[in-house]
C-alpha cells in the first residue's frame, strides 16, 4: 500500500494551502458578516484553474486527477467554507456533468468557460417537496415541438445567482417509464432564458457568502436538444454526480475540521489559566488528540474513495462513508474548538464561531446523514 | 532574449532548524522550498520574458534529491531548468557556487542573468558579485526596478533618500531586491500540470569542464570555526501604581530623546 502522493498532488495542495492562507483566510470573516458573495476571489481562483481542475485541458480546465482537486478543497475550506463549497458546487455539480455526459457541442459552448472559471454552474435537483427523495421530483417539462416547456420550483440551489451565472441544470420528469416510474431528464437552462427566475439569496446559519437560491420554471422554453446525455438518463446521472460529490464533501468537511484544529492549537498554547497554557490540562490535550486522530481518519477515508473512483472501481458506499464519517468530524471539532475557547468561542471575532456555524450544513447537503447511512445499509444488506 | 534566473533551495520555512558537527545548516532535502527571496527574482525574469519574449530558464546548484522547486518555478512560467547535481560539491563556499554559476551560465548562454538579494539560509548575499567577477560582466545589483531597452538594461536601486539609477550593457546579471514587490505569482493549476512536461537537464561538474579539487569543501576558503545563539536583552523599567504615570513615561520619553 502507497500513501505517497504525487508530486503533482503536492504542488497543487502547497499552492492552494497558500492561497487559502494568503488570499481567502484574511477575507473570510467579512464576508461571512456582510453575507457577500466573494467575487475578486473567486475570479482570481478561475484564472489559477482552481474552478476546473479535474476537467481535461482540451475543455479549458488543468487536467489535474480527482484527489488533487480534493486536497485542494481541503485546503480552501480550512481558509474559508463559503468559498470551498462556491468551488465544490461548481465543480461536481455544475462542470463535472457536462463533462461526463454532455455532447462535444455542449462541452465547447458551455464546459470550456466553466473549467476556465469564467462562469459557474449550478444543479438543481432539489425541491420545495422532494429534497432527500430525489426521486421525488415535481418539476415537470413536456415536449412542444422542437422545445421543451419546463414548470415547477427547485429549493437550495448554490451558485443560481452569481453575478457570473452562467445557467443550471435541472432535474425534471419529462414522462412515464415503461415500468410506470416517473422518467427523469437534466435539462440545461441558460441564465436569462424567458420563465426562468432566480429567487433572493436565502438568509442563511452558515456558509453565508455563498449563494443559494430558490429557483422557479414557468413555461420556461429551452431547445429540445439541450438536455444532457439520454433522455431519461437523468436519476443515473444524478447518482453518479453525487458519488463523486460526496468525496468532495468528504474532502472539504475535513479542511474545516482541520481549521478547527488549529485554532484550538494555537489558543491551547497562548490561553493561559491557573498559571499554565490551557494545552497543559489533560481534558484539553484529550479534545486535541481526538480531533487530530477523527480528521486523519476522515481524510483517510476520503483518499481511499477518491483512489478507488480513480481506479473505476466501484466507490458508492466508501464515498457515503467518507462524507458521513468527515461531516460528523468536522461537527464534533467545531463544537470541541468553541469549548476549548470558552466564552470567546462564542464571540463573532473568533473564527471558531463562524466555524461551528458553517459545518452543520457538512450532514445536510448532497445528502444527509441518515441518507448515508440509509445508503451503506443498503448496500450492506444487498 | 534569453534570461535565466538564478535559485537556490533552502530549508523550508515551516521546519525546525539545527547545526550539525561542521556547523553548518543540517539540510533535509526533502523539506526544501524556492529561496523565498528568489520567488521576486523568478517573478521578474518571467515578467520580462512576457514582455520581450525568448526563453526563461532557471538554474540552480543542489543536491538534487527532488525537484520541488525547479517544478515550481516552471508551473509559474519558466521554460526550462537547469541542475548542477555533484556529489564534489558537498561543503562549495561562495566562491565556489560563483565558479559553477559561471560555468553552467556559460554553457547556457545568457543575455540576462538574475539573482536573489541572497539566500534565507545563509544570508551571505556575495554570490552575485562572485559570478560576475568570473564572468567578467557587469552586475547591477539590489534593483528594486529593472527595465530592458533593445541592449541596455537599467535598475533602480532604493537609496537612503530617492532611487540611484544604474545601466549596463547585456550581457549583464542582476540582482533583485525583495523591495521590487512584483507580488510573484502562485504557480497556475494548468501550469503545475504542465510543469512536469518541461525538460529539466541535470549537469555534473565534469559537463561544466570543473574540477573536483576547485569546489567542494576541500577548496572552501571559508570555514564555520564556530556559531552562537543570538540574544536579545531587552531594558526595562517596572514601576508600579498609577499615580503620575503618565509624567513619569513623559520624562522617560524625554530622556531618551524620543520626544
Ligand atoms: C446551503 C445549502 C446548499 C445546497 N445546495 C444545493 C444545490 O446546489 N443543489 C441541490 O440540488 N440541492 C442543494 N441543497 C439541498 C440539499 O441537498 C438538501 O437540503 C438535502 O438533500 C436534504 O433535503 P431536505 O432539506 O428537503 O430535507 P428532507 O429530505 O425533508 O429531510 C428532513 C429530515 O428527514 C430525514 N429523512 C428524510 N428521509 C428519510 C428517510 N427515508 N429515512 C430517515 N430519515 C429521513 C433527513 O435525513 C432529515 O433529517 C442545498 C442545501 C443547503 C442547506
Amino acid at each position: 500500500m502507497d500513501f505517497t502522493l504525487t508530486d503533482e498532488q503536492i504542488a497543487i495542495r502547497a499552492t492552494s494551502r497558500a492561497f487559502a492562507e494568503e488570499v481567502i483566510k484574511p477575507i473570510a470573516q467579512e464576508i461571512d458578516a456582510r453575507s457577500e458573495f466573494p467575487l475578486a476571489v473567486i475570479r482570481e481562483m478561475g484564472k489559477l484553474g482552481l474552478l476546473g481542475l479535474p476537467i481535461p485541458e482540451e475543455y479549458g480546465g488543468a487536467g489535474a486527477d480527482f484527489l488533487a482537486y480534493c486536497l485542494a478543497l481541503e485546503e480552501i475550506a480550512r481558509g474559508d467554507a463559503a468559498v470551498a463549497i462556491t468551488m465544490e458546487a461548481h465543480t461536481s455539480l455544475g462542470a463535472t456533468p457536462f463533462w461526463l455526459f454532455g455532447t462535444e457541442d455542449q462541452k465547447q459552448h458551455y464546459l470550456v468557460p466553466l473549467a476556465r472559471g469564467e462562469q459557474l454552474w449550478a444543479f438543481g435537483l432539489t425541491e420545495p417537496g422532494a429534497g432527500s427523495d430525489s426521486g421525488g421530483t415535481q418539476t415537470h417539462a413536456e415536449l412542444e415541438g422542437d422545445h421543451w416547456v419546463i414548470s415547477g420550483s427547485k429549493m437550495f440551489i448554490t451558485n443560481a445567482g452569481t453575478p457570473i451565472s452562467g445557467g443550471v441544470t435541472v432535474t425534471a420528469v419529462t414522462g412515464r417509464r415503461s415500468d410506470g416510474h416517473p422518467e427523469i431528464t437534466n435539462l440545461i437552462v441558460p441564465q436569462g432564458t424567458p420563465g426562468y427566475v432566480v429567487g433572493p439569496a436565502l438568509k442563511k446559519m452558515g456558509w453565508k457568502a455563498s449563494d443559494t437560491r430558490p429557483l422557479n420554471f414557468d413555461q420556461c422554453r429551452i431547445p429540445a436538444t439541450s438536455i444532457l446525455g439520454q433522455r431519461g438518463s437523468g436519476f443515473r446521472q444524478f447518482m453518479r454526480i453525487l458519488d463523486a460529490g460526496r468525496v468532495a464533501i468528504a474532502a472539504l468537511s475535513v479542511g474545516l475540521a482541520q481549521a478547527c484544529l488549529d485554532e484550538s492549537l494555537k489558543y491551547a498554547r497562548e490561553r493561559q489559566q491557573f498559571g499554565r497554557p490551557i494545552g497543559e490540562f489533560q481534558a484539553i490535550q484529550f479534545k486535541l488528540a481526538d480531533m487530530a486522530m477523527e480528521i486523519e481518519l476522515s481524510r483517510l477515508m476520503y483518499y481511499k474513495a477518491a483512489w478507488l473512483m480513480m481506479r473505476d472501481e466501484p466507490y458508492t458506499q466508501e464515498a457515503s462513508m467518507a462524507k458521513l464519517f468527515a461531516s460528523e468530524t468536522s461537527k464534533r471539532a467545531a463544537d470541541q474548538a468553541v469549548q476549548i475557547h470558552g466564552g470567546y468561542g462564542f464571540m463573532d471575532d473568533y473564527p471558531v464561531s463562524r466555524y461551528f456555524r458553517n459545518v452543520k450544513v457538512n450532514e445536510i447537503g448532497e445528502g444527509t446523514s441518515e441518507v448515508q447511512r440509509m445508503l451503506i445499509a443498503k448496500s450492506l444488506l444487498r | 532574449m534569453r534570461i535565466v534566473v538564478c535559485m537556490k533551495e533552502t530549508p523550508s520555512t515551516e521546519v525546525s532548524k539545527s547545526l550539525g558537527t561542521d556547523q553548518r545548516l543540517v539540510r533535509n532535502p526533502t523539506e526544501t522550498i524556492q529561496n523565498p527571496f528568489d520567488e521576486y527574482t523568478i517573478e521578474e525574469g518571467i515578467r520580462q520574458f512576457e514582455q520581450h519574449g525568448g526563453e526563461v530558464i532557471v538554474l540552480t546548484m543542489s543536491p538534487a534529491q527532488t525537484d520541488t522547486a525547479v517544478r515550481r518555478a516552471l508551473a509559474m512560467g519558466v521554460d526550462r531548468g537547469v541542475v548542477v547535481s555533484d556529489p564534489a560539491l558537498a561543503g562549495s563556499d561562495a566562491v565556489a557556487t560563483g565558479r559553477v554559476l559561471a560555468a553552467a551560465l556559460t554553457k547556457i548562454g545568457y543575455d540576462m542573468a538574475l539573482f536573489g538579494q541572497a539566500s534565507a539560509d545563509a544570508y551571505g548575499g556575495v554570490v552575485p558579485s562572485i559570478v560576475a567577477e568570473f564572468l567578467g560582466v557587469p552586475l547591477l545589483s539590489f534593483a528594486t526596478k529593472l527595465e530592458v531597452a533593445g541592449t541596455t538594461v537599467k535598475i533602480q536601486r532604493q537609496a537612503e533618500v530617492g532611487y540611484t539609477v544604474a545601466e549596463a550593457p547585456l550581457p549583464a546579471l542582476v540582482s533583485i531586491a525583495k523591495g521590487i514587490n512584483n507580488s510573484p505569482r502562485y504557480p497556475s493549476m494548468k501550469g503545475i500540470v504542465n510543469a512536469k512536461k518541461k525538460p529539466v537537464e541535470t549537469w555534473t561538474l565534469a559537463d561544466l569542464g570543473i574540477a573536483a579539487g576547485t569546489v567542494g569543501t576541500a577548496a572552501a576558503r571559508e570555514r564555520v570555526t564556530g556559531s552562537q545563539a543570538v540574544s536579545t536583552q531587552r531594558r526595562r523599567e517596572i514601576h508600579v501604581g498609577n499615580e503620575g504615570a503618565a509624567q513619569r513615561i513623559l520624562d522617560y520619553l524625554i530622556e531618551q530623546k524620543i520626544i
